[in-house]
């Protein structure tokens, strides 16, 4: 009963928050300077007759709807919205929902396959440098983490392509196709795979530096605690102490980590994006906000907004899980 | 005419020895490789003419082509998507319109397409062209182009129901007569557009729209393929002019052009270019082509022998290395020294070529002349006798500019034809402080803040209707844009020595055009910015004081002087053909824009293509650019 009411309270702030921001991020959008028909429109100004360009211009506007006052643009988009029409983009003359899955496809498959990379090397690590606190491998692995942590990602991202694309040329510079590769099932994956490793290990680089640090100091202070003691004093082995009493406890920490990592698969980098020329997310956000193109921006804010409060949530829940002694109650 | 493009043919070679000849639109190149750079065009021009035996008859190869503008899914036409990789792109899927510019930037029908012309001037002012098409001109599935196809393109572009596609603007055919009526769906025929036969079309010109230097173009018509996109329709002529029959409807054209996977917009599966759209990736935004075997030529006849063209998006840091790794085989119009040096480097080590020519526009300060106090045409020259132009263009370019100092282009046959003219008759604006004093006490520009008179530092002010104003200049310029960083580490000193402040505000490109046409929060006096010359370059609407061209955008100087409106003016009724006429006019049109100065021009880009040994035959300069040069290009197997 309790978890129950407490996921309807959730529930409901969940609503009431959106709307907040919802309406928060209307105002600021539309009251930035530019004009987003003019951007449109384009060339045209200066292609067409003033009195055409005027007429096309007016038109425009009434069927974009910003002929009307901000508050009916608003419930007009917030009610579109939630019957899953999520407008028209002024940068690509399309429904934003034709032209939105392409790039959230690269940047799920980019940042899924980070992930992966990210926690099948920095969660052992962490473990292991954890248990050999202090010793030299911990030591070097420290001074590595910090080091990854803390370069920023465009300098990682253009040392790898010197090294590893131009002095060694092993992967390719950019893009997430060879050009002119007919090529489709397998083969066409193993393409955009050999495509992916750059970016993929840059994109790993500090992950691997934050989350490793995470676990090891997580398991740290677990591993100071009596229970493990008494584990250790009952003869378990050494191996069933770390992996099955220390480490589910010290996944609390992490499992607040794993969740924001999930929810930020949908997140582009701007950055991974524009030096490796992959349209994602992040890029696609970003000359949205350039051209004006609210529809594009708008949905994408929302979506993330929606992600981030049920990411809450499920983070929530995921503490119940990791730990019994969690319960979801007001 | 033909003085004009025996001029024109030697464009290449006689632009890089004007340039080094001392002239005053000089190069400002600081590299030693560089004054040779565009010189080499003609010496590269001359193994790539030795090689045309080479050149093979069946096309064959393919060509990645590096491009730092996305490509968009979008393949209509630059009403529907204009970014510039696009535009390319349609000029390689739709050929055969009845006028075309050629090699030297010169409009000419097209004797591929035109079987013959008449242009006949009626009583009434208007005035009538008639086209006939060749027989034998096929669409890539087969099925004959007739002149149909090319009344089509007008009355379909022309049309309210297109109108409701997208918002397209549905004006084709703005100047002719009956297009209000017809666009407004008044009326189903298109009064000043006929189909005279199965291969003959006319079209009347509008007698307000008349005369006009350019008016060839206004029997310019492409065809459109009617059996795709209207397939159960048919056009048909009447007394009143011809009009589409059948079920023509916007509910029609929503399918067939705009279904965003089977439309004709997104998927141009029937073409008559030189090249047949093949698919275009969305994940990778890459647009592959290939070759129309239904071709008949361009205006010379030439067809493609490249059998594939992808588009690939590049990056500016990193294209040369992409270009040296081979996975893009060509790089268009590269600038900046970075760039530059990094190409020719591999042009030294033999695993690239390069081809180079000068731009067709400038990098500018754009003034706004409707605002105080640069709606003085003293502040305005004062300004530019601050900048040290040759210095800021070799700074910027890293030695691969040149300076302007007028509304030319490098490019243009005016400018060639006017070199010696040009050197003997413009102000050149060499930096000069004292100048800049002369002209700023001239104008009135001789109080300090208190009144007295100026003590020759510091802000000077002006006595305006009684009340002291400070000489403040407000910039406006965006982030992360060299031109700005340099010119506000170039200019504000010698500003403020000159008795002015420069306050300078950055922002985004959106806000700033907001400013430029008076729609945003506040106006400024100058913004830098840059230009480039349509084929068609008409400055009698750019400097037009008719409030209309103003807010309309084409005065975007927002300049209302009557001297050069005038001398804009007079060039527009002149012939197309009357080179005699027309360069007097353009020489004194250039000569009244350089004193009265709404722009400084700073820099005309020294532009390269580096491209793969592979590629043979390569010649492209900034009036025919790489989607016409690339078929007389080919590529061999190394």
């Amino acid at each position: 009963m309790g978890k129950g009411r407490y996921l309807l309270k959730r529930f409901i702030y969940i609503v009431f928050v959106f709307f907040i921001i919802s309406i928060l991020m209307f105002a600021i959008y539309k009251s930035m300077p530019g004009d987003a028909v003019e951007i449109m429109l384009g060339s045209s100004k200066t292609t067409m007759k003033p009195d055409a360009y005027a007429a096309l211009y007016e038109q425009t506007r009434q069927r974009l709807g910003l002929d009307q006052p901000l508050p009916i643009q608003y419930f007009a988009w917030m009610g579109n919205m939630l019957t899953g029409n999520f407008g028209y983009s002024t940068q690509y003359k399309k429904e934003v929902i034709q032209i939105i899955s392409a790039p959230m496809m690269n940047t799920v498959m980019l940042n899924i396959c980070a992930m992966i990379v990210v926690f099948l090397i920095s969660i052992p690590l962490g473990i292991i440098t954890a248990v050999r606190k202090n010793g030299v491998f911990d030591k070097v692995i420290q001074v590595l983490t910090i080091v990854g942590y803390s370069i920023p990602g465009f300098i990682i991202a253009l040392l790898s392509i010197f090294l590893f694309a131009v002095k060694f040329p092993i992967f390719p510079i950019s893009g997430l196709r060879t050009a002119g590769m007919d090529a489709g099932g397998l083969a066409g994956l193993g393409d955009q795979l050999w495509h992916m490793v750059l970016p993929v290990m840059v994109m790993s680089v500090s992950g691997i530096g934050g989350i490793t640090r995470y676990v090891r100091a997580s398991m740290i202070d677990v591993l100071r605690m009596d229970y493990i003691r008494t584990a250790r004093a009952k003869g378990l082995r050494e191996k069933t102490v770390i992996y099955v009493h220390a480490f589910r406890n010290a996944l609390i920490p992490v499992v607040t980590i794993t969740t924001w990592w999930i929810i930020g698969l949908f997140g582009g980098s701007i950055v991974i994006e524009s030096v490796f020329l992959i349209p994602g997310l992040g890029k696609m956000l970003i000359d949205a906000l350039m051209q004006r193109d609210f529809s594009v921006v708008l949905t994408m804010q929302m979506f993330y907004v929606i992600l981030s409060l049920a990411g809450n949530v499920l983070m929530d829940i995921a503490y119940t899980l990791v730990d019994p002694r969690v319960r979801l109650e007001n | 005419m033909k003085l004009k493009k025996l001029l024109s043919l030697l464009l290449a070679g006689a632009m890089a020895f004007s340039v080094a000849a001392c002239s005053q639109d000089q190069s400002v190149t600081n590299n030693p490789d560089a004054s040779s750079a565009a010189a080499s065009d003609a010496a590269s021009s001359g193994t790539d003419a030795s090689d045309e035996s080479a050149r093979p008859t069946e096309p064959s190869g393919q060509l990645v082509i590096g491009t730092t503008t996305d490509l968009e899914s979008d393949f209509y036409d630059a009403s529907f998507n204009n970014t510039a990789t696009n535009y390319k792109l349609y000029n390689l899927l739709h050929g055969y319109g009845t006028v075309v510019s050629d090699i030297d930037g010169a409009f000419v029908y097209d004797p591929t397409v035109v079987k013959s012309h008449e242009e006949v001037e009626n009583e009434d002012g208007t005035k009538t062209y008639t086209v006939t098409i060749n027989d034998g001109l096929v669409w890539s599935d087969g099925t004959p182009i007739t002149a149909k196809d090319y009344v089509f393109q007008l009355l379909l572009e022309s049309s309210p129901e297109m109108n409701q596609v997208d918002g397209y603007p549905s004006q084709a055919g703005y100047s002719l007569v009956g297009y209000d009526a017809y666009f407004a769906g008044e009326t189903e025929n298109f009064a000043g557009v006929h189909l005279v036969d199965d291969m003959t079309y006319s079209v009347t010109v509008k007698a307000e729209e008349l005369p006009y230097h350019y008016d060839i173009t206004y029997a310019s018509a492409a065809p459109r393929p009617m059996h795709v996109i209207a397939p159960d329709c048919d056009v048909v002529d009447s007394a009143e002019g011809a009009s589409i029959s059948g079920e023509f409807t916007a509910d029609l054209l929503l399918k067939t052009i705009n279904d965003p996977d089977t439309g004709y917009r997104y998927n141009p599966s029937v073409v008559c270019g030189p090249y047949m759209f093949e698919s275009y990736d969305t994940a990778s935004r890459q647009g592959t082509i290939v070759v129309n075997p239904n071709y008949a030529g361009d205006y010379r006849g030439v067809k493609p022998v490249i059998e594939k063209i992808i588009i690939k998006t590049v990056k500016n840091d990193t294209m040369i290395n992409e270009l040296a790794s081979g996975s893009v085989d060509l790089l268009f119009q590269c600038s900046g020294a970075d760039t530059i040096n990094g190409g020719l480097d591999l042009v030294d080590q033999g695993k690239a070529e390069k081809n180079t020519f000068f731009r067709n526009g400038y990098g500018k300060i754009q003034f706004d002349c409707s605002q105080f106090p640069t709606d003085s045409q003293n502040v305005r020259q004062a300004i530019a006798y601050c900048l040290d132009r040759g210095e800021f263009a070799r700074q910027y370019s890293g030695g691969y500019a040149s300076v302007v100092h007028s509304y030319y282009g490098l490019a243009q046959w005016e400018y060639q034809e006017s070199k010696t003219w040009i050197d003997e008759n413009l102000e050149t604006y060499e930096k000069n402080i004292d100048k800049a004093k002369e002209l700023l006490d001239a104008d009135g520009w001789n109080k300090n803040a208190d009144g007295s008179d100026y003590s020759g530092t510091g802000t000077r002010y002006k006595e305006v209707d009684g009340e002291l104003k400070p000489l403040v200049i407000e910039w406006a310029n965006t982030d992360g844009n060299p031109v700005s960083e340099l010119l506000a580490t170039m200019l504000p000193e010698a500003m403020t020595e000159a008795g002015m402040e420069l306050k300078a505000t950055t922002m985004d490109f959106p806000t700033l055009s907001a400013c430029i046409s008076h729609s945003g929060d506040k106006i400024y006096n100058m913004y830098n910015l840059a230009t480039g010359f349509a084929l068609a370059s008409s400055p009698w609407y750019y400097y037009s004081t008719d409030p209309v061209w103003m807010q309309g955008g084409y005065n975007s100087n927002w300049i209302a002087d009557k001297d050069l409106e005038a001398a804009a003016y007079a060039l527009k009724p002149i012939a197309y053909d009357d080179d005699e006429a027309w360069l007097p006019a353009w020489q004194n049109f250039i000569k009244v824009w350089n004193e009265k100065l709404p722009d400084v021009p700073l820099y005309s880009d020294e532009y390269y293509d580096f491209y793969s040994t592979r590629l043979k035959g390569w010649s492209s300069s900034s009036v025919w650019e790489w989607s016409r040069a690339v078929l007389d290009a080919w590529v061999v197997e190394e």
